[in-house]
């Protein structure tokens, strides 16, 4: 079966002359569809770029990029930006939304563009949407009157409304609280056990445990690849399963 | 460390700063140079009419004088310091014959004049009183400037010729506005050419004291002395005098006006955006105990150093033009005595411009005081601000496009930033549509009826002869004879006793005949129909104080007649001072006739008019269209110049605060781009929002700059107007104009600048405007 992403040889820099620097030193990269991905590293290791790169937000200067099957570096900028609103979804670390727009026109923003007509039912989604994550209510609030948590679940609402293929996500707890990180990564749990596949960016091992795999990025090449085996909340095992990430943590981080 | 930051915001800036000391540099030297030139205009007009002795009251004079009553009459009046009457010797205009051409085909009585030996003086170029050899003549500036004299050829007048000595400033006659001019020949000479024109006397007078010129002329009038021409006082000199310098000066004070208020514009919108930009910098500052007049002061200092160049510069550039402008005041009037005290003058204006704009900013930077330390740190932006058009919902929209929709929410979302682009649109609008419309309208037929001359094609004046009455009949026979005549009238001029409230006698000069022919507009009421009605100029029923419905007293035929004012109109000829009515009196003193007539087949009017002006050789015959031509054909095509002008300017403007505004938007909007843009909305999808935004304030600022032209404009005009005699004044508004290509104009403006402007948006990258 074809991985819903493929990442071939990937390289990116920044920088001209002697300021230049490969950030992704060609970095290849499969993800399959269904996967729950977390990418790890150490900071200013090119884990963002990584995830810009893979979702044709930023180009890429030699490799290519497949999503399901198409080559995303040959797209052009509109075909891009449809594939991005049509098949992917998209959770930051700070809340990515409009101030001049309500809470409710926030998630139906990117839907909007087309589904114009069927604005009532959008409407009933992203209710449907907003209820499941917690934040029924709050719709007609601005976006100044709502908290980092309520605000960080607009914004996968916002991502949830276009039924994507793909979630990424960069470090979507980064800015929380544990509880309320706890209450994201359930939220991205659930959806992942709807079939969407997910890639994260994190730091937090407590989050990368609750993945099928961990990827640990460093000087912009994929340094090593960790399995934790499927996680299931209902078995009591958390505990052991962060102390052996931290364990493969520790270790690559000396290699 | 302000100077730090100054440097920074200015290079991080540069296309607002630039645009804002340019804008600034324009005002201050549009107001210096207003200042200046009013200064100077009034000055030397006191100066030329000073050095010249101009008369205090001039009555014209046609036919016999009687100059031992005159003189009578100026011993007994108290207020007289001085009188003399002048001899003007009307020659042809076709027997002037300069080496350029003749002055055929000019409008103006032209006539040979003496030097007078006590006052009402011709002065040189110097200011001087010109004392004129034999065979030499000094010539009117006028002609001088326009070309068609030089000074050292030769002229010949009715076959006499003369060497051009120079050119002469003439206080009385000089402005084209008053229908004669003098040539200076010298006594031998004018007696000489006695025979070939006719004589016209100026009976003049100077007063002790100005202030009792309305009890002088109430006591010449009752007196009945000679009074067969237009009276002209002092005060009307000077009017005509200032009158073309007057109107570039009003022009200059209002362009200058909406460059002030452009200027502002640009400070108040650079302004709110940077204090947007700094939010949370502002509420940083006041978190950690900075004072507000501190903060201030970082921003203060930046646009008081924007406007202090800016106000140098303008200066600089009004010394610049000054003399160019002031070129045309010195050659007809000389240098003005207080010339000193304008540099002075135009300093301070600069001064004013430059504290007025940091006071501006001063009270723009008030918002500070606003700014909530706890809600800028936490959220970097004002709360009020997201609530703008908050009932306006993505979620309740179903007939607008998305990305229309989001641009219009933008501009209610954010109005007190896109008020400033809107009031560029609605200057923009209001500076194309009032120059065009009032071009318009003083370039259509009817104007002249709003300046007391009926819409014709030829024009007989019969005057300075005997038997006016019968001559007039005989040309009236053969143009009712005359196929070639479409519709004629004879109107004749009489003079007639007034009987005033307080039983004092005044002279009246009333046209008689049919006023429905060729018909005036009226600014109250309507043409005289009916044999007890009369019509009265503006000036006339001011100075009488009557008005439309009252009744005035008239001697007619030996009895006394009681005739209701019917209508008023404004008027230009003969001193503006003139009435109509219908019914006819053949024992009054007949003072001139006219006779005015349309063709059938406009295009022989030369032909015709040769042709009457050969066969009655004692009536002067003009074509109506080369009168206006001549007389306001200057003024309508600086009029003409003037609108075109403007639109150049106005779309410049508009293409330029356009740009400039969406650029900055665009800049400020990073963040909100790169997020739809993450989202999946295309470069043209954010375009699309721009133009929505565009066109929104367009059609808004369309539709008010419309509607105030034509109703704030149209009044503002219709002031101006009226100072110059005109009172009733409404736009002749060309629709296809001021409707379809001006709205279209404004809108491709608006529309490119808006693509131009958004290019950047285009390269504005995701991943560099939302890393995390
Ligand atoms: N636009 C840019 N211009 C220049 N250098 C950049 C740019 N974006 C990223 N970099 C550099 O590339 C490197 C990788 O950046 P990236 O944001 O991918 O790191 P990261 O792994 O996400 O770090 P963090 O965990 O701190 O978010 C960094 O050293 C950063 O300085
Ligand atoms: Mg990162």
């Amino acid at each position: 079966m074809q991985p819903l992403i493929r990442g071939e040889n990937i390289t990116k820099s920044f920088g001209v002359g002697t300021e230049k620097r490969n950030v992704l030193d060609g970095i290849s990269v499969d993800i399959q569809q269904g996967e729950f991905v977390a990418v790890m590293g150490p900071s200013g290791s090119g884990k963002s770029t990584l995830l810009y790169a893979l979702s044709g937000m930023d180009s890429v200067d030699s490799g290519r990029v497949i999503f399901d099957g198409a080559n995303v570096s040959a797209l052009k900028e509109n075909e891009l930006a449809d594939l991005r609103r049509t098949n992917m979804g998209f959770v930051f670390q700070q809340p990515t939304l409009l101030r001049n727009l309500n809470i409710l026109d926030n998630i139906l923003l990117p839907s909007m563009r087309d589904g114009r007509k069927h604005g009532a039912r959008l409407t009933e989604k992203a209710t449907m949407l907003m209820e499941k994550t917690g934040i029924a209510g709050l719709e007609k609030r601005d976006i100044t009157q709502a908290s980092g948590g309520q605000l960080q679940r607009v914004g996968i609402c916002r991502a949830l409304m276009g039924d994507p293929k793909i979630i990424f996500g960069d470090e979507p707890t980064g800015a929380l609280n544990s509880t309320s990180a706890n209450e994201i990564m359930r939220l991205l749990a659930e959806i992942h056990r709807t079939g969407v596949t997910i890639l994260l960016v994190t730091h937090d091992v407590g989050v990368a445990t609750k993945t099928e795999r961990v990827l640990f990025i460093l000087d912009g090449r994929i340094a090593g690849e960790y399995l934790p085996g499927v996680y299931d909340e209902t078995r009591d095992d958390g505990k052991a399963r962060e102390e052996a990430l931290t364990a493969w943590l520790a270790e690559m981080n000396h290699v | 460390m302000y100077l730090r930051i100054l440097r920074n915001d200015i290079r991080r800036s540069k296309a607002i700063t630039l645009t804002t000391m340019l804008f600034v540099a324009a005002a201050t030297m549009l107001v210096a140079l207003a200042a200046v030139l009013v200064v100077n205009l009034s000055g030397a007009i006191d100066t030329l009419m000073t050095q010249s002795k101009t008369p205090h009251f001039t009555q014209m004079h046609a036919g016999e004088l009687d100059t031992a009553r005159l003189a009578a009459f100026a011993q007994q009046n108290q207020a007289v310091a001085d009188f003399q009457t002048l001899e003007f010797l009307n020659v042809d205009g076709a027997q002037f014959v300069f080496e350029s051409g003749s002055l055929a085909t000019s409008v103006q009585d032209n006539g040979l004049a003496m030097q007078s030996e006590t006052f009402d003086f011709l002065l040189n170029l110097d200011g001087e009183v010109i004392t004129v050899a034999d065979g030499e003549i000094y010539v009117p500036i006028t002609y001088i400037q326009g070309g068609i004299a030089r000074v050292g050829e030769t002229v010949t007048v009715a076959g006499k010729r003369f060497t051009i000595a120079g050119a002469l400033r003439d206080s009385q006659m000089q402005p084209l506005l008053s229908s004669s001019k003098r040539f200076l020949v010298s006594h031998n000479d004018f007696t000489a050419l006695k025979q070939f024109g006719s004589v016209e006397y100026l009976i003049e007078f100077r007063l002790h004291n100005m202030d009792r010129l309305g009890a002088f002329e109430a006591a010449y009038t009752a007196a009945g002395l000679e009074a067969n021409g237009p009276t002209l006082t002092y005060a009307l000199f000077r009017l005509f005098n200032g009158l073309a310098d007057g109107l570039m000066i009003a022009v200059i004070l209002l362009v200058s006006v909406l460059v002030i208020a452009i200027a502002f514009l640009c400070i108040r919108f650079s302004l709110l955006a940077k204090i947007e930009d700094d939010y949370r910098e502002i509420g940083v500052m006041k978190a950690i105990g900075l004072r507000v007049a501190d903060i201030k002061r970082i921003y203060l200092t930046q646009y008081v150093a924007i406007a202090a160049v800016g106000s140098l510069l303008g200066y600089g550039l009004s010394l610049l033009f000054r003399d160019a402008l002031l070129a045309n005041i010195r050659l007809y009037m000389g240098e003005s005595a207080n010339a000193t005290f304008a540099p002075l003058l135009g300093i301070f204006s600069v001064t004013l411009v430059f504290v007025a704009i940091s006071a501006y900013v001063n009270g723009v930077l008030g918002r500070f005081r606003h700014i909530s330390p706890a809600e800028a740190v936490r959220f970097g932006v004002s709360q009020e601000k997201a609530g703008g058009g908050r009932h306006f919902r993505l979620s309740a929209n179903r007939w607008l496009g998305t990305n229309m929709f989001l641009g219009i929410k933008d501009v209610l979302a954010r109005k007190s930033l896109y008020v400033t682009m809107l009031t560029v649109l609605v200057l923009a609008a209001f500076i194309i549509i009032v120059p065009q419309n009032l071009h318009n309208t003083i370039a259509s037929d009817t104007f002249i009826t709003y300046m007391g001359v009926g819409n014709s094609d030829l024009r007989i004046d019969i005057q300075q002869t005997d038997h006016i009455a019968e001559k007039a009949a005989e040309i009236a026979a053969v143009m009712a004879n005359d196929q070639a005549i479409a519709r004629f009238v004879v109107l004749t001029t009489q003079t007639f006793r007034v009987q005033l409230n307080d039983s004092s006698d005044e002279r009246l000069k009333v046209e008689l005949g049919d006023h429905s022919v060729f018909p005036l507009t009226y600014a109250e009421g309507r043409a005289p129909a009916a044999a007890n009605e009369i019509a009265l100029s503006v000036l006339n029923a001011s100075e009488m104080g009557k008005t439309v419905g009252d009744v005035i007293t008239l001697v007619i035929d030996g009895r006394t007649s009681t005739l209701t004012v019917c209508g008023t109109y404004s008027d230009l000829t003969n001193g503006g001072k003139t009435a109509k009515a219908v019914f006819s009196d053949p024992s009054a003193d007949t003072m001139w006739s006219v006779i005015t007539a349309e063709l059938a087949d406009p295009t022989l009017l030369d032909e015709k008019i040769a042709a009457y002006a050969d066969r009655f050789a004692f009536a002067k015959v003009s074509d109506i269209d080369e009168y206006i031509r001549q007389t306001y054909g200057g003024t309508i095509n600086a009029m003409g110049a003037a609108s075109y002008a403007a639109i150049g300017v106005a779309l410049a403007l508009t293409v330029l605060i356009t740009l400039l505004f969406i650029r900055m938007l665009v800049a400020k909007d990073r963040y909100a781009i790169a997020v739809m843009k993450a989202f999946g909305f295309t470069n043209a999808d954010i375009r699309a929002q721009y133009v929505a935004r565009s066109v929104f304030v367009l059609l808004l600022g369309m539709l008010l700059g419309t509607l105030l032209a034509n109703t704030l404009g149209e009044r503002l005009v219709g002031a101006v107007m009226a100072s110059f005699g005109a009172a009733s004044f409404t736009f002749i508004v060309n629709p296809a104009f001021a409707y379809l290509l001006s709205p279209l104009l404004m809108a491709s403006a608006v529309l490119a600048s808006t693509f131009f402007g958004t290019l950047d948006a285009g390269h504005i990258k995701i991943s560099e405007n939302i890393k995390d």
